[in-house]
């Protein structure tokens, strides 16, 4: 018999699926956020069993194990996958507070548009606990299925026409790629699951069609992730994308990205990972540069974001490139680094969209010239804007500092000139990113209001869902900046999976 | 070279046969007849009617949300028919799958109908 309580959230959000469906159906037109709260109570309740399992023998629901292997080791829930499980499940939440102001303004397939992002987060919740080739392809899918209909969702807008189109092809490329890669694994050592893969692959380091096997699966995960040389449809995407579904896909799909390629180099490739090591190296070096030297020339903020979530990206990838020279300490402490800055970027990138959806209502646009003296008529927003970008840049004592100083930490714990190098780069690129940041915020502050902005309904109050999404983020960041144990305890619980294997 | 790879070997051995085969067969028969083309001969014989019009044709766009319709019932089938036939030994508990399975597919089919996908006209 299945194990109900291990799949209680997949089930949960399943039937919030069902449940979004129908209430669309018989919901009248002006009713329609409506979809979007039942989106919001499903999600929130399929926390509930995240936390029953994650605290299992606390509450004494069970004893032993809290590793619970399912379908002949294709499905695992470990607390690995609960902490990232419960990451994807707050990022939907946030993204349809984020969505309901904005989406009731274009007056159109309201319903759909949440139960979309339902869907997405529902392949995102799959993805955590997937531990064989098939079910992770089929949950990346669900992932991006959803994401390519939901960035071209302002269909008489070019622009998103564009997004939607070059998201659609790029994601497809991927998936082809990645397939061939799994392809190629397969064939060579006869084994889906990453527990056989891994066991099979110790001979089959020198194999050159397994190192193309390896390498496949790893560009194809590059392009979910935006890492470069893969990344050159985000920007443009994101720009284009309705602004709550950029953010979306800059946290949830590109955090299922990087749960996919994690898994796999951690749990599948772990012994050969003289290949992905320096691959992943060269990949965390190239996001980390060109993401920030580009973002430095944007003047459109959500472009801006876009850039600067490239090289986030990169950043993430820096512990885990140097994984391969490290003894089981040093990938402990990798694999703790990554997670917590997936964390913390997490929350800091949502609330920098939300503010950018928040300001974007009073200037009429996300150019940052029209965003000169924002706080002279919009001071709350203002500071809102400097406590996520300031974040972002790793500027104490807001969350972002914290992940930057595990990233350090877990880069400088192994040896070798290879490491040294890479947390050079590092830093200098975590000095380029604070000039853009800053120079949003000097903009913001000390800048002269332009005469074509603010907009003649400036004066008018932020939808309040758009204000809850901003207060969650913003209390996250900043309470977890000064109390980091908060995010220590959950990249201590992800860590878990270092032993899984 | 791996056994993998010899595998392969095999694929292309039969691939380059037939197209030798095709090859030798065509190429031969050209050299061997005598040419003498007149359009008469140059007519397709037997084979069907004239061609009229263009190669590309339109179809009404509605038909593809039929054939997604048809697409979903035709999976459904699919997985009904092995279903039907060990109903007996999986008992109670797949009679349950089976139906929240089809309340599912209903659901799509509940909703192509609330949204006018149905409606040939308007």
């Amino acid at each position: 018999m299945f194990d109900y309580h291990a799949l209680a959230p997949e089930l949960i959000v399943g039937g919030t699926l069902m449940a979004a469906l129908l209430a669309d159906l018989v919901l009248p037109e002006e009713r329609k956020y409506l979809v979007g709260v039942v989106g919001i109570v499903g999600l929130v309740a399929a926390l509930f069993p995240l936390l029953t399992l994650g605290f299992c023998e606390d509450l004494g629901f069970c004893s032993g194990a809290t590793e619970r292997v399912m379908f002949g080791g294709s499905y695992v829930v470990d607390d690995f996958a609960l902490v990232m499980k419960g990451l994807f499940l707050v990022t939907g939440v946030i993204s349809i507070l984020m969505s309901v102001g904005y989406i009731e303004s274009e007056r159109y397939y309201q319903g759909e548009f949440y139960w979309l992002i339902v869907a997405s987060v529902t392949g995102a919740v799959v993805m955590a606990s997937s531990r064989d080739l098939i079910t992770v392809f089929i949950g990346l899918e669900l992932v991006s299925g959803p994401a390519f209909l939901l960035a071209g969702w302002r269909k008489g807008d070019v622009r998103s026409n564009e997004a939607a189109l070059k998201f659609f092809l790029i994601g497809v490329l991927s998936a082809a790629i990645l397939l061939f890669g799994m392809s190629l694994v397969y064939g060579l050592t006869g084994e889906i699951t990453f527990e056989g893969i891994r066991a099979a692959s110790a001979t089959l380091a020198d194999e050159p069609a397994f190192v193309m096997g390896v390498i496949f699966v790893l560009v194809g995960f590059g392009f979910k992730i935006s890492a470069v040389p893969f990344h050159f449809w985000a920007p443009d995407t994101y720009q284009g994308a309705p602004t709550p579904v950029a953010a979306y896909l800059s946290v949830g799909s590109k955090a299922a990205g990087f749960v996919g390629l994690l898994t796999v180099c951690y749990l599948a490739f772990s012994e050969v990972a003289s290949i992905w090591g320096p691959a992943l190296w060269l990949l965390a070096a190239l996001s980390m540069t060109i993401g920030n030297l580009t973002a430095l020339k944007q003047t459109n903020i959500v472009r801006l974001l876009g850039f600067s979530s490239v090289a986030h990206a990169g950043f993430v990838l820096v512990p885990f490139a140097m994984a391969a020279s490290y003894d089981a300490e040093g990938l402990q402490s990798a694999f703790f680094a990554s997670i917590t800055y997936l964390l913390v970027y997490a929350f800091m990138n949502l609330g920098a969209f939300a503010v950018v959806i928040a300001v974007a209502a009073k200037t009429g646009s996300a150019e940052l010239d029209d965003w000169a003296g924002l706080s002279r008529y919009a001071p709350v927003p203002a500071v809102l804007l400097a406590v996520f970008f300031f974040s972002l840049a790793g500027i104490p004592p807001l969350a972002g500092w914290f992940a930057k100083l595990v990233m350090f930490r877990a880069v400088l714990g192994g040896t070798g000139a290879w490491g040294a190098a890479l947390a050079v780069i590092a830093a200098v690129n975590a000095v380029i990113a604070l000039a853009y940041y800053a120079r949003v915020v000097k903009t913001a502050f000390m800048d002269p209001v332009p005469a074509t902005v603010p907009l003649a309904d400036a004066g008018a109050p932020i939808a309040p869902a758009l204000v809850l999404a901003l207060g969650v983020t913003a209390a996250v960041v900043v309470v977890a900046g000064f109390y980091p144990p908060i995010l220590s305890f959950f990249g201590d619980a992800a860590r878990a999976l270092a032993f899984g294997g | 070279m791996t056994q993998y790879f010899q595998d392969y070997i095999t694929v292309a051995v039969f691939a380059a046969f037939g197209v030798l085969l095709v090859l030798i067969a065509v190429g031969a028969s050209a050299l061997l007849r005598p040419k003498n083309p007149t359009p008469a001969k140059s007519a397709s014989y037997e084979c069907g009617m004239d061609p009229v019009g263009g190669g590309w044709s339109q179809t009404q766009v509605r038909f593809y949300i039929y054939g997604l319709l048809f697409l979903i019932f035709d999976v459904e089938a699919v997985f009904i028919f092995p279903w039907a036939v060990r109903l007996e030994q999986l008992g109670g508990f797949a009679l349950v799958e089976m139906a929240i399975f089809i309340a599912i597919l209903l659901g799509g089919l509940a909703y192509a109908v609330r949204k006018g996908v149905l409606r040939w006209e308007s």
